[in-house]
């Protein structure tokens, strides 16, 4: 008798869920209106309906379009929210496909709700979080300074922030969930090259615009893709006005100790190309790992023939390291031996951890020394100060002015759709926290055949500077800025 | 001749901070039979705690600080031993050596994000034991390294005598051979787990509260000692005090002579952790159990 209430039951069942298996609907030819129910959620429907879990962006635009119309449909305002008992819109599979198709092209119909950009940034490690976290929280005040003024094509508009961690595949990862699941209109951010080499291939697969604040590869607008800006300046460049200096100082002989990453390479091989050609060819580079906690034994090799310059290019932590121990080994910065370290130096941090071994040290500086503020700088400086407690450094400049750019093209374009977007910021002038950023090669004006690939859609004057600290304790806005000349306010180099 | 004494000097110097770091990991192994992945959290806590004590504090001695901070990060490891590793001893866990893995490991994670949340992503840096370098002749040598290295070798001395001629030291070292007897002669191998664990964290909280004058602190700068302490130990034998000691001077002079002599300068630096796996790979191949590890029984 038990057996047959157990095979009784289990029929019972498998009827019960024959009907729900047949109500599933397969993708649909037309769309249909559905009432929110009690465990319904956006992804569960997307998938119930059309197929496919990521699909419910669509849903979320269509109920929309339809409640412009007809208020018996739901707003939705959030992915993530829905109420039992909302009337939504299901599109069709058509409908879907053509929206995801021109995603960017309709979004700019959404009346009411807010404009999602990316950021994107290394938050922890490997990544130089440092770094991330200043472009994080000045992409966040401009985003609530444009906000508070307004927002942009009348709308409020939403920054969402995501931590690559300094690794290419979670670059890749971060960008596609910010295009796909968060349904950003455009991205703006990142620091380290490797990662934006790998984001850019995400954002043109999908056709969104990018404005890149700090990775200075080549390749990151070289690759000539139109979604590509950039407000940082190109390896090249930048490695060209330390060699420029070098070679104005009259150094002859030269080791750099750079950090065996992307960067630290890209600027290695730049420099001994770069001073080759101003004929100085005793260059060595020695690489290192930039978590390396002790650089002394490799300080003491190089103390066995002491050079006119020794270059401590390591992110992070292992700038003042390296710094620190030089100078207690009594290797540089000495009258012998001038000492170069990398851009990490302008933060106030530098001094706590370096202490007076900091003094005579010199760095090359992307941003803009007091000497050369604009008011957009002075009121930029100040409300950053007060609100994260921190003095900003160039990262927060160009993060700040990334943002800004590329929500005044927007502005301009009257539409986040991206190609309008694109066409704008080809068109745009800002007057930033930096200056007056433009792109000057274009889709109209195409980069010369004899000038380099870069320069496509990049700011060809960044600012960036040789700045020494001349006494212990300076901040960075009472650096001398000692090249290039003609914008100097001290001497080229005071030797110890 | 000079630079090869120099190098000397260098490698031994950090060698011996190694040594004490890998000793604290060796202690937790050898009493509880736990690898803890979790130990360069403690180092990277040890320097915040000097830290922010003198932060706090101000004109307190950096010593003082040390020893504080070292102490009071020895009592987390107590706290935390006996709420997630005790239920291990007792029976109450299904699987226990994955169970231990997955502990150390997640407190690792959840110690590096809390730091990186309340101490912020800037490094930082305790005022230094004394200001400058000392000229030794041959080479000049940061005050700071050199007190840190003859702290722990002060340390390293105590600790030795602790185990060898105190009771503790002599029950820990009955608890890591036999558990079961040294429970039959009175002696309860759960306080000793708990204090192992606490003197273990507290060894690697003094290291990086030594070093953090030299070296700086961020929330992720325990990785790499933690993972040059897991060489020393295996290099040493599992569980083997002589072997920690030994092993940690060894791994620094390789690191010392590699950097300063591999042919190819470029590369010098960068392979410096690779001239320690090479000697650890070797030694482990003409004897497996490390240069002091016990015959399994």
């Amino acid at each position: 008798m038990k057996k047959f209430w157990n095979l009784f039951l289990i029929a019972a069942m498998l009827l019960a869920a024959v009907p729900v298996v047949a109500a599933a609907p397969p993708p649909q030819d037309g769309g249909q209106d559905y009432v929110v129910v009690a465990d319904d959620w956006l992804s569960k429907l997307s998938d119930k309906f059309l197929g496919d879990v990521l699909a419910y962006p669509a849903i979320t635009y269509y109920t929309n379009q339809k409640n412009a119309e007809d208020d018996s449909y739901a707003q939705i305002t959030d992915s993530d929210v829905i109420e039992v008992g909302w009337k939504i819109y299901i599109p069709s599979s058509e409908e879907a496909q053509a929206y995801f198709a021109g995603q960017t092209t309709t979004a700019g119909a959404m009346g009411g709700e807010t404009i999602k950009i990316g950021g994107f940034g290394p938050l922890s490690a490997p990544g130089s979080y440092q770094g991330g976290t200043e472009m994080r929280q000045a992409a966040e005040l401009a985003v609530d300074e444009i906000n508070a003024a307004g927002g942009v094509l009348g709308r409020q508009v939403e920054l969402i922030f995501g931590d690559t961690e300094g690794l290419p595949e979670r670059g890749t990862a971060v960008t596609e969930r910010l295009i796909t699941q968060e349904g950003v209109v455009a991205l703006t951010g990142e620091y380290h090259s490797g990662v934006a080499l790998a984001e850019l291939e995400v954002a043109h697969k999908y056709g969104i615009p990018v404005v890149f604040a700090e990775p200075w590869a080549d390749e990151v607008t070289g690759s000539g893709y139109d979604e590509i800006f950039r407000v940082a300046p190109s390896i090249e460049f930048y490695s060209s006005i330390a060699s420029n200096y070098i070679a104005e100082v009259g150094w002859d002989k030269i080791v750099f100790v750079t950090e065996d990453t992307d960067y630290g390479r890209l600027q290695g091989e730049g420099w001994v190309e770069q001073l080759e050609a101003l004929g100085i060819t005793d260059v060595e580079v020695i690489y290192a790992d930039p978590a390396t906690e002790d650089f002394t034994p490799i300080l003491q090799r190089i103390a066995q023939d002491p050079p006119d310059m020794l270059g401590g290019v390591i992110t992070g932590i292992g700038n003042s390291r390296m710094l620190r121990q030089a100078c207690e080994l009594g290797l540089a910065p000495t009258a012998q031996t001038a000492y170069y370290a990398t851009t990490d130096s302008q933060y106030p941090e530098f001094w706590e951890t370096v202490g007076d071994c900091g003094q005579y040290a010199f760095f090359t500086y992307v941003g803009l020394p007091k000497s050369l503020w604009n008011e957009n700088t002075e009121a930029f400086m100040a409300t950053y100060e007060e609100r994260y407690g921190q003095v900003p450094g160039g990262v927060a400049m160009e993060a700040y002015d990334s943002v800004y750019v590329l929500l005044k093209a927007m502005e301009q374009a009257g539409s986040t759709d991206a190609q309008a977007v694109i066409d704008a910021l080809e068109d745009i002038e800002h007057t930033g926290v930096l200056g007056k950023i433009w792109f000057e090669y274009d889709s109209k004006n195409p980069v010369p055949a004899d000038q380099p690939a870069w320069m496509w859609h990049q700011w060809l004057t960044p600012n960036v500077f040789i700045l020494q600290y001349t006494e212990a304790g300076q901040s960075v806005d009472e650096a001398a800025v000692t090249y290039p000349a003609e914008r100097a306010t001290g001497s080229l180099y005071t030797s110890p | 001749m000079e630079y090869f004494l120099s190098l000397t000097i260098t490698g031994l110097v950090m060698g011996i901070i190694y040594a004490l770091m890998a000793l604290g990991l060796t202690l937790i192994f050898s009493i509880l039979g736990v690898i803890n992945f979790a130990h360069g959290e403690f180092y990277m806590l040890g320097g915040y705690m000097s830290y922010f004590i003198l932060a706090v504090v101000a004109g307190l001695n950096p010593f003082v600080a040390v020893a504080v901070g070292g102490l009071i990060i020895a009592l987390i490891g107590l706290i935390f031993e006996l709420g997630f590793l005790r239920p291990m001893h007792l029976g109450h866990i299904e699987r226990p050596a994955e169970y231990a893995i997955l502990i150390t490991f997640g407190l690792s994670f959840f110690l590096q994000n809390l730091a990186l949340a309340t101490f912020g992503p800037y490094p930082h840096r305790p005022p230094s034991f004394f200001e400058g370098s000392v000229d030794l002749g041959i080479i000049r040598i940061g005050a700071d390294r050199l007190t840190a290295s003859l702290l722990a070798l002060a340390l390293l001395a105590v600790l030795l005598l602790i185990i060898n001629r105190t009771w503790i030291g002599k029950a820990l070292q009955a608890v890591s051979q036999n558990k079961d007897a040294t429970a039959i002669v009175g002696i309860n191998p759960l306080r000793m787990n708990t204090l192992a664990f606490g003197m273990g964290v507290g060894l690697a909280a003094l290291s990086g509260a030594l070093l953090a004058p030299s070296f700086s602190i961020t929330p992720d700068v325990g990785a790499v000692p933690s993972i040059r302490s897991y060489i020393i130990i295996v290099l040493g034998g599992m569980g083997s005090i002589p072997g920690s000691i030994l092993g940690g001077l060894l791994i620094g002079l390789v690191e010392s002579f590699g950097a300063g002599y591999f042919p190819d300068p470029s590369r010098a630096l960068n392979y410096k952790m690779v001239f320690g796996l090479v000697i650890f790979a070797l030694i482990l191949l003409f004897r497996p159990r490390g240069l002091f590890g016990r015959r399994e029984a």
